[in-house]
């Protein structure tokens, strides 16, 4: 039986998780404590940091990646990834802008309504670049990361087609709205972020879809036995990613007013890997408040460092540089707490 | 014979072959000497990549930070030479930013090994890390101040061919570099416990642990010459663009794995070779220079190209799909 | 030939406190099959891993050709000629045959450079030692398990065994592949190498085995040729006990309509031409040996494999099963055979494993679940199937064997369902859980659920089930009532289908 028990973990061996787990509690209380280090370490050093004003610009910053790294994290859950998620926000705001532009003649005086119609289109596309992702992974069998990978050229090679490589901008006034006014002092990309950020946490934790997809992550062959279905499941989270993805899109755009194919490809997938993987994340388990901490942590991190170097000539990249750092000490410091009790 | 028809190498270099007849057809000019040797100094670069990368994936692992490596090693040997005076050629250059993917790739490697963790997870880090390094304590502008060994670089050209259009072009010197460090790998592949190691972990790794193969070391081998072939490429890409960038290859990581995959590489780890890895990157790069020949526009050809990945990888999932139902019991029938 | 090859002498071994072989002795000669039987938990691993060199025992000593050890280690074992072929094979799937035989040789001799001729040879060598003529290019993982076994035998004779242990070396095998494997032992025995052959499986290991060793608790209850042993013996030595059968309490079917009838069902190329009914609070017992259509029927009833033609009728209605959901809409339940892969999520709490089939049963019209229903309903069924744990919040990988299968039973009861199919529910289960699974299926049955028991343990068919179908090249070969037939008989007609 030993021998079989082995040979079933090993069968489910996560590529991106090799023997490793986490326990996500350990991980809500490392981040909290890291977080609340580094705050008071800024706010020691830099005055400046703990005024009202960079509080707010780090609120105003953080909500794009943020809901970048939710909607890599549901991936990860259902044991997948989702590296199209930044070409979904980018086409997703692109097809918005568009429609923008080209509706613009018949809604004067409704520009209101117009960019609500706009952001409706928007998450239909979200939707859309999900449900692609949906069909390759959960119906057809590719590979998540494959899946992706090939749907996140195809997405950007889109963007670029239809704006030939250019930016779009000169989108009506109401359309800043999202990016730049607050509520009560919050922002409202904030506020959007920890709206989405909630409902995310009770659909996750609290409703049979978020039970069964965490199921799914665990043991695909035995929630099919048990009656799941593992393709509308997987089709669902994709959707789900995809419209978060849409979201992070829209925040973008009305922040920049401006849409561009190009904008964060270099560097959001990455970064909402990071938040994702940071949180804690691991196929069939995971929190979302982890998610939600480890986005604060790196928007600390490169706010921080950014007053800290002010002055020092590429002061802004050394926030790359010390997400690097403390993404491998956290993962070291989780596995020597884990290996210190006998998890690991 | 019949291995080798049987084969995923033989179907890309057959699927490379139409797409090349198909452009051709469209446009002659397409086998020209001059568009030929275009793509083959298009591929040199990506192909040393991505045989580090080749290697990675069969061991069952997955690495992105590659990429970031080669911008480092490239850009800090340059501005080190460029801060010492030197003014010689692409050798020492060669030499320094080898060391240096070396030294990040054992570190990693130490990283991954002692504290068992994912090398996906560390490459995540890492790669932030590298490229925040280079931006931060090297220098955050592309460099065009070339040492007079380099200048030239990018038409020292073994076979010349005066073309037309393009002007004088021909066969470029670095494809010697591609071609020992292919032999090197593909031997090491096949000749070395250190390469049947790595099938083995790609296979099962708790297996490759009992039968006696140190995973340790081969891990710690296997990141140290992926960050060696990083750096090669990275001074050689900038020798061919004439100048030095600290963000090299940044968003480019997926590209390569994408054409290792193509070439037959399983993602899961334990499948892979040097010969499919080489047509995967070259027939990427047909797609991207034939679609101009076929007169696409600039902005529809990652569309094109997304297309045909979106096929390329759906394609084996359906075929598995097909035989389902009779590989669900891989037991022998009773007769 | 009575040379003595290795002599085990008063080794107890303990873990954390807890005896886990407790003073055995015992040798082996030159050239004997010796079975050695036991159930989980009964030290059976224990003394495999000792003679490996990879335990140390805390007493005793170790002979082997004469040479004393207090203990030994992985190296010493293998140069003494002692190989172990664990469960899985310890193979490369994705490599070739030549080189999953060969390859150790080069590890071994700490080379760095591969030589494919030499692998070749050695692997053509071993292959030969084995007296068999697989492909030496083929793709380890596209081989039938049999053919596996044997290329992992082929590598364990290159090592110059003398001792081969085989770990339940038949769990994947077909009846056919068995009585090779067995040719193969005997010829091995000719060469003068001996075996360790461990199994659960008495009937084998009556067949194949010189002698016979059985550990209980970690103690050696029995030592004795394999010729005066009866496969009753061997069980009372095992279990410890004889199991009374008069206490399970039968429920005559009734003479009504039937719960579930199948008629003239066909799924190529596993099974065809199957029909059989089902009466109320009967439980049926389908029968085969691996390879004869008998898991593929359940799944195709269960909506995994859906048949491709046939008609199922369950309470005198037709369904139509297409895929799983189809079939637990319809009230079929399927506690799988193998439960690690596909009845349980592991790392996941016992009360999530437990609640996953009535999920969205316990939720709110907004699909909401509450913790409290939940851990309510979870509870109540650990109550209610005797789970053993300290709460429901564990994952169901802290469990025994035993427990995690009432996990895998509760989670279907709970559903409620009117037909349950059960694939080889006492497989890797203790003795005590084994009996109380048995109640379990007849008191499920008098209530009126229909139950289908899978397996190939005659005693537990013919103890629990009311009828027994028995299925040979995919088809229904014989029937037997239960108090018409005994076990031997019924051994006799399930081995006979090999023919």
């Amino acid at each position: 039986m030993k021998v079989n028990q082995n040979m079933a973990e090993q069968k489910r061996d996560k590529i991106f998780s090799r023997g490793f787990k986490f326990n996500i509690e350990d991980r809500v209380l490392l981040l909290s404590v890291v977080l609340i280090v580094l705050v008071i370490f800024f706010g020691v050093t830099k005055e400046r940091f703990l005024t009202v004003n960079t509080i707010r610009s780090m609120a105003f910053q953080c909500p794009e990646i943020g809901l970048m790294g939710l909607g890599m994290a549901i991936a990860m859950i259902v044991n997948g990834i989702n590296l199209s998620i930044n070409d979904t926000a980018n086409l997703s705001a692109l097809v918005a802008g568009l429609s923008l532009i080209e509706l613009a003649p018949l809604f004067v005086g409704y520009e209101f309504l117009l960019v609500i119609i706009a952001f409706l289109i928007a998450i239909g596309m979200g939707i859309a670049c999900g449900a692609l992702n949906g069909l390759l992974i959960g119906h057809i069998g590719v590979p998540p990361i494959l899946a992706t990978l090939a749907s996140l050229t195809l997405y950007r090679g889109i963007s670029v087609a239809v704006t030939g490589g250019k930016t779009l901008t000169g989108f009506p006034e109401e359309l800043s709205v999202i990016g730049y006014q607050t509520v009560l002092g919050v922002p409202i990309p904030f506020i959007i972020f920890l709206v989405v950020g909630v409902l995310m946490y009770v659909v996750l934790e609290h409703t049979t879809f978020g039970f069964k997809v965490r199921m799914l992550g665990t043991n695909p062959t035995a929630a099919k036995f048990s009656g799941i279905d593992n393709k509308s499941i997987t089709m669902k989270v994709y959707i789900l990613s995809g419209i978060l993805g849409a979201i992070a899109g829209i925040i973008v755009m009305s922040r920049t007013n401006s849409v561009a194919y190009e904008y964060g490809t270099r560097a959001y997938i990455l970064q909402a890997l990071l938040i994702s993987v940071l949180g804690g994340i691991s196929p069939g388990f995971g929190s979302i408040i982890g998610v939600l901490l480890a986005t604060f942590t790196l928007q600390v991190i490169s706010t921080g460092f950014n007053m800290l170097l002010l002055g020092v000539r590429g002061s802004s990249f050394f926030k790359d540089f010390s997400w690097g750092i403390i993404f491998i000490v956290i993962l070291i410091i989780d596995h020597l707490m884990h290996r210190r009790r006998g998890i690991g | 014979m019949k291995k080798i028809l049987n084969s995923h190498e033989f179907v890309v270099f057959l699927i490379l072959v139409i797409i090349s007849i198909v452009i051709g057809l469209r446009n002659p000019l397409f086998f020209s000497a001059s568009a030929i040797f275009d793509i083959i100094r298009g591929s040199i670069v990506y192909c040393i990549m991505a045989l580090g990368v080749l290697m990675v994936l069969i061991s069952g692992n997955v690495d992105i930070s590659f990429v970031a490596i080669a911008a480092m090693a490239s850009y800090s040997t340059h501005m080190l030479l460029l801060g010492l005076g030197y003014t010689g050629g692409i050798g020492l250059y060669l030499v320094i930013a080898i060391f240096f993917g070396l030294l990040v790739g054992l570190a990693m490697a130490f990283i991954t090994t002692q504290f068992n963790l994912p090398i996906f997870y560390v490459s995540l880090g890492y790669q932030t890390l590298w490229y925040g390094f280079n931006l931060f304590f090297v220098g955050r502008a592309m460099n065009f101040d070339l040492p007079e060994g380099l200048v030239g670089y990018y038409s020292r050209f073994l076979v010349r061919v005066k073309d037309p259009v393009a002007g004088e072009t021909g066969l470029h010197v670095s494809v010697i570099y591609l071609l020992v460090i292919a032999i090197f790998i593909w031997w090491l592949l096949k000749y070395t416990t250190f390469g049947r190691g790595l099938y083995a972990m790609g296979g099962n790794r708790e297996v490759a642990i009992r039968a006696g193969f140190n995973v340790k070391s081969i891990t710690y081998l296997m990141l140290a010459l992926s960050g060696g072939l990083a750096a090669v490429a990275g001074v050689i890409q900038s020798a061919y663009s004439r100048f030095f960038n600290p963000v090299l290859f940044m968003g480019q990581d997926l590209d390569v794995i994408a054409a290792v995959v193509i070439g037959g590489a399983a993602i899961t780890g334990g499948r892979g070779s040097v010969i499919g890895t080489i047509l995967g990157v070259v027939l990427i790069q047909v797609l991207n220079r034939g679609l101009i020949f076929m007169g696409v526009s600039a902005e529809w050809q990652k569309m094109v190209v997304g297309l045909v990945l979106i096929i390329f990888v759906s394609i084996p999932a359906i075929a598995e799909r097909r035989q389902g139902r009779l590989k669900y019991f891989p037991v022998s029938k009773e007769k | 030939m009575r040379e003595e090859l290795i002599r085990v002498e008063h080794v107890s071994k303990y873990f954390a406190g807890v005896k886990a072989l407790d003073d055995v002795s015992f040798s082996i000669n030159r050239g004997e099959i010796r079975g050695l039987v036991g159930e989980n938990g009964s030290g059976k691993s224990t003394m495999i891993k000792i003679i490996a060199g990879v335990y140390e025992p805390d007493r005793g000593d170790i002979y082997i050709n004469g040479k004393h050890y207090k203990r030994l280690t992985p190296i010493a074992s293998i140069q003494e000629g002692i190989q172990v072929i664990y469960q899985d094979f310890s193979l490369f799937p994705n490599l070739t045959v030549a080189e999953n035989i060969g390859i150790n040789r080069v590890i071994s001799k700490g080379g760095r450079v591969v030589n494919w001729k030499e692998v070749y040879e050695s692997a053509k060598e071993g292959l030969s030692r084995v007296g068999t003529d697989i492909s030496l290019d083929a793709i380890t993982g596209k081989l039938p398990a049999a053919d596996r076994q044997i290329i992992a035998i082929a590598r364990a004779l290159l090592e110059d065994a003398r001792l081969i242990i085989m770990d339940e070396p038949t769990t994947a095998l077909t009846q056919r592949e068995i009585q090779y494997l067995f040719k193969t032992i005997k010829d091995l025995k000719k060469q003068g190498i001996s075996i360790l052959f461990v199994s659960h499986k008495l009937n084998e290991v009556k067949e194949i085995s010189d002698s016979v060793l059985i550990f209980r608790d970690g103690k050696k209850v029995l030592d004795q040729e394999a010729e005066e042993l009866d496969i009753k013996t061997m069980e009372y030595y095992m279990t410890g006990r004889r199991i009374d059968t008069s206490s399970i309490a039968y429920s005559e079917p009734e003479e009504a309509p039937p719960l579930l009838k199948v008629k003239n069902l066909n799924l190529n190329p596993y099974f065809s031409g199957i029909s059989f009914e089902l009466k109320p609070k009967e439980v049926l017992g389908i029968t085969g040996l691996l390879g004869s259509g008998r898991t593929e029927l359940a799944l195709s009833l269960f909506g995994e494999l859906p048949a491709e033609s046939g008609e199922i009728w369950l309470e005198g209605k037709e369904i139509f099963i297409r895929r799983n959901q189809d079939a637990i809409k319809e009230g079929i339940a399927y506690v799988p055979e193998d439960r690690i892969n596909e009845g349980l999520f592991l790392e996941q709490p016992i009360s999530d494993n437990l609640i996953v089939t009535i999920a969205d049963y316990l939720a709110s019209k907004l699909g909401i679940i509450s913790n409290q229903a939940k851990l309510k309903t979870a509870e109540e069924w650990v109550d209610r199937l005797e789970i053993k744990t300290p709460s429901v919040e564990n994952p169901v990988s802290s469990l025994s064997g035993g427990n995690q299968q009432r996990v895998v039973l509760a989670k279907w009861l709970a559903s409620n369902p009117k037909l349950l199919i059960l694939n080889g529910p006492t497989v890797g289960v203790d003795v005590g859980s084994k009996t109380a699974i048995h109640e379990l299926i007849r008191d499920l049955a008098k209530q009126g659920m229909g139950i289908i028991l899978i397996s190939d343990d005659i005693p537990e068919l013919i103890q629990t089930c009311n009828r027994i179908l028995l299925m040979r090249n995919g088809k229904i070969a014989e029937e037997f009532q239960r108090e018409k037939v005994n076990e031997e008989e019924l051994h006799r007609h399930l081995v006979a289908a090999k023919s």
